[in-house]
């Protein structure tokens, strides 16, 4: 559903503030175990990082004073020597100078390797050894496009729903709107009857040409094995025009084919039958309309 | 395009003890990191120290630098980044205490490596992307970066709804992102050349 869109869209603006460290504590680990089942999270990230680390890039190149380099020579160098001299330590971790300074670019790297990870597992295989050169850029840009085309699937996967629920929509707005815009529609006003529910009310837009739109407010919900059916008055008695909805007791409106054959109403009823509906009506009518006569 | 195979063999001869090869590091790259630490704490002095800690820690950590991660120049960048930035938050933890001195401006095009860290066509194409950028885009993107505020900051200092302030950073960031190549955005060039 549309929820589940926005929800998405929540997440996809915290990749690229995630992507340039602002995040607050909180929101940044949120962000950080969804991304383990999100791919297209995932995914976003790993190409929102460099747009972010290109910042670095972009700033007013100065040179450092020439002192500087001896400093850092020495500083680093000179005290280092006697650790480094022996091999069996070449790893030795760092002392604890800046420790806030690690743990904090350590998550985001950690991450972009799972995220390349995950980009792995489902054969985006841009990081494969052998890749190099025209073949290597070609591949990449190929396997983005996967990638972008994964992640609209993904997304027309969520909104499929929705697209179905509002293509029915529009189906029945469209057959609806036959029913109004008929030059051969007639409305007529279903009254309530002894006995009906509280409160109902009914409408009947009448096409002989495109049939019977029909809207009833107030209804309660059918019973277990009961339904509402629709009535065509004929001349030759009541023609079943089929059964209501059991969701549209709420003014919504559902349109009806005039029954084939069937000789021309003169009213419209509705009433309360066992489910599935009976050839002729029972005592239980609750809405009956009539055809006001063509002047 | 980067050359990470001479790279990953500076860094290797580091990690045996070599210092002649961080000499070479600091050579290639002392300028990108002590730029980007300029523009972040706007003090010389303060930048100094920190190309001094990037250096000291990449002499540190040489043995696990890890190429698939990102070229050496993001790697130092990163790390520059993040120690500007927690100086920053540190001064402004106490407030009280001015900013030295501005940094003597250097010429762009004056003396210093010829090797470059970074394509310079890339670098000019996120540069004309960030000045294309909205006035709001490019200050959310700016302050998050270097002066390293969280979205929630960033709105406070602006006085601007957060929502905004997250579509901003959004927005501006995919902008940057248009203007590098798919290549550069999904890591062709961290494809190191075997030796």
């Amino acid at each position: 559903m549309s929820a589940d869109v926005n929800d998405h869209e929540i997440w996809r603006e915290r990749a690229a503030i995630y992507a340039l460290d602002a995040l607050t504590g909180e929101e940044r680990r949120e962000f950080e175990t969804h991304m383990q089942t999100c791919l297209e999270c995932a995914a976003e990230l790993l190409t929102l990082r460099p747009a972010a680390d290109a910042l670095a890039q972009t700033v007013p190149q100065l040179d450092p004073r020439p002192e500087l380099r001896d400093r850092v020579m020495a500083a680093v160098i000179g005290t280092a020597l006697g650790d480094r001299r022996a091999p069996a330590r070449a790893a030795t971790p760092a002392p604890a100078s800046a420790p806030r300074a690690e743990s904090a670019t350590s998550a985001p790297t950690r991450w972009l390797a799972l995220a390349a990870t995950l980009l792995l597992a489902i054969g985006l295989g841009v990081y494969a050894n052998g890749l190099r050169g025209r073949v290597s850029r070609l591949e990449s840009e190929l396997d983005q496009a996967r990638a972008q085309s994964a992640a609209l699937q993904a997304r027309v996967g969520r909104t499929e729903s929705t697209l179905a629920s509002a293509q029915t929509q529009l189906n029945s707005a469209q057959s609806q709107l036959a029913v109004f815009a008929a030059p051969d529609s007639r409305r007529v006003a279903m009254a309530a009857q002894k006995g009906a529910p509280d409160g109902v009310v009914g409408r009947a837009d009448w096409s002989p040409s495109r049939g019977l739109a029909l809207s009833v407010s107030n209804l309660p919900a059918p019973l277990p094995m009961r339904d509402y059916q629709v009535w065509l008055l004929t001349g030759g008695g009541p023609v079943s025009a089929g059964l209501l909805p059991k969701e549209a007791v709420d003014g919504r409106t559902v349109v009806f084919n005039a029954p084939a054959g069937s000789p021309a109403p003169v009213g419209f009823a509705l009433s309360e039958e066992p489910e599935g509906g009976v050839p002729q009506p029972g005592s239980r009518i609750y809405l009956v309309g009539m055809i006001a006569r063509a002047q | 395009m980067v050359e990470p195979a001479p790279e990953r063999r500076m860094l290797a001869r580091m990690a045996a003890g070599d210092g002649d090869a961080l000499r070479e590091l600091y050579d290639v790259h002392a300028r990108a990191v002590y730029s980007l630490a300029v523009r972040i704490l706007r003090s010389q002095s303060d930048a100094e120290d920190v190309v001094q800690e990037v250096f000291a820690q990449a002499w540190r950590n040489a043995a696990r630098y890890d190429a698939t991660r990102g070229t050496v120049a993001g790697w130092l960048l990163m790390q520059a980044k993040s120690r500007s930035i927690d100086r920053l938050r540190a001064r402004r933890a106490r407030p009280e205490q001015a900013d030295d001195e501005a940094p003597k401006e250097v010429a762009d095009s004056s003396a210093g490596p010829e090797i470059q860290i970074v394509r310079a066509d890339q670098a000019s194409r996120v540069r004309q992307a960030l000045d294309a950028l909205p006035l709001l885009q490019r200050t959310a993107l700016e302050l998050a970066y270097y002066e390293g505020l969280t979205h929630v900051e960033i709105a406070e200092h602006l006085e601007q709804p957060l929502g905004t302030i997250k579509t901003r950073i959004r927005q501006g960031l995919l902008k940057l992102r248009e203007a590098l190549s798919a290549a550069e955005l999904l890591g062709t060039k961290r494809v190191e050349t075997s030796e």
